[in-house]
């Protein structure tokens, strides 16, 4: 099964979308907070991950430079769920090994699924 | 956002429209889920109360916001006030949203009371501000407490709300500490909002000859405001 990191501070819109991407036949996990989502990277192997940028404790850009700076990390492909879709150009994330931005503000729940078919290939 | 650093500098306007996108995206989030067919009425029940709630928290920076603006040509009565007192008050609005967040919110509580001089209103608004934040900050399952000092050296009074939850690194601190102190800046560097809360609560403390601060802790912070004691106190 397909394991989808989901890293989202905000309880209830975690909860709502990892209950769309379980229908979905997704595995989840939902981090809280980056250094929570460090150590599920270490331990659940996610093949996706979908990340908000602004986390509590730290900014979901220092989780992304973490899973850079490692050989066996930066491959995992990620979509960025965020409010501040609007700010962010794809030169700009493409560096950052962000795939796909998804804007929080518009999007449909099923619309992260879509997502993760785009970036799994 | 200019340059490729990844930063930006936001005005009060578009500090104020960001930290309102996020429960509005929130609320829209909850709606479209209630327009599925197959959801049980308990879970109904639930979305509807999270909608409710979620309004509210915008609701609520909506009119701070609206007090923050006029505080210069607004007249507001200060008066002796007991700070355990108000915090429990706070904690019984809250406590429903903590609940459904899976957090709670208590007050540490004093053998001997004390009391400040402030405007209730918007000492009310600052713990307000502060607790959201704690809520939003706080590991699932733990307790955010309000806890109240008097400083003996200074004449103040302290009231703290404390939360535990991811530690800020140093630099993330140090940034959180300028912006204590700044208005609303670079919203990417503080961890999850433009410091606009806090750009208030620093407002509303001044107002009433006080200032707010912060403590940082291995397991999470306390937000706190300092306001003169009350000489009202000898009396007790």
């Amino acid at each position: 099964m397909t394991k989808v990191l989901l890293v989202e501070d905000d309880y209830w819109l975690a909860e709502m979308e990892a209950g769309v991407l379980q229908k979905a036949g997704y595995e989840v996990e939902i981090a809280p907070h980056a250094l929570a989502a460090i150590e599920l990277v270490d331990t659940f192997m996610p093949d996706v991950i979908i990340l908000d940028v602004l986390l509590a404790g730290s900014t979901g850009f220092a989780f992304l430079n973490e899973l850079q700076s490692h050989g066996d990390t930066k491959e995992i492909p990620v979509v960025l769920c965020t409010n501040l879709a609007e700010q962010f150009n794809d030169t700009q994330l493409g560096a950052y090994g962000v795939r796909r931005v998804v804007d929080k503000s518009t999007m449909h729940p099923s619309d992260l699924v879509v997502a993760v078919k785009a970036v799994l290939g | 956002m200019n340059g490729g650093d990844g930063r930006y500098e936001v005005t009060p306007l578009i500090a104020a429209a960001h930290e309102l996108k996020a429960p509005l995206a929130l609320v829209r989030q909850l709606a479209l889920r209630l327009e599925d067919e197959h959801l049980s009425e308990a879970e109904r029940a639930r979305l509807l109360r999270q909608t409710v709630l979620t309004s509210e928290r915008a609701l609520r920076l909506t009119s701070d916001l609206t007090r923050s603006a006029r505080l210069e040509d607004a007249l507001f009565t200060v008066e002796p006030i007991n700070p355990e007192q108000l915090c429990r008050d706070i904690v019984s609005e809250l406590a429903p949203l903590f609940e459904v967040y899976g957090r709670r919110v208590e007050v540490k509580t004093r053998k001997h009371p004390l009391l400040l001089v402030a405007n209730r209103d918007l000492l009310r608004r600052i713990l307000l501000g502060f607790s959201d934040n704690a809520l939003h900050y706080s590991t699932p399952g733990s307790a955010v407490s309000m806890q109240i000092n008097a400083l003996k050296n200074s004449g103040t009074i302290r009231i703290g709300v404390r939360d535990y939850g991811p530690a800020l690194s140093s630099d993330m601190w140090r940034k959180l500490q300028k912006k204590l102190r700044t208005a609303p800046q670079s919203i990417h560097a503080r961890p999850e909002s433009s410091g606009l809360g806090l750009y208030i609560a620093s407002q509303f403390a001044e107002a009433m000859n006080g200032r707010i601060g912060a403590v940082r802790h291995k397991d999470g912070a306390t937000f706190y405001v300092e306001l003169q004691a009350s000489s009202q106190m000898s009396l007790l």
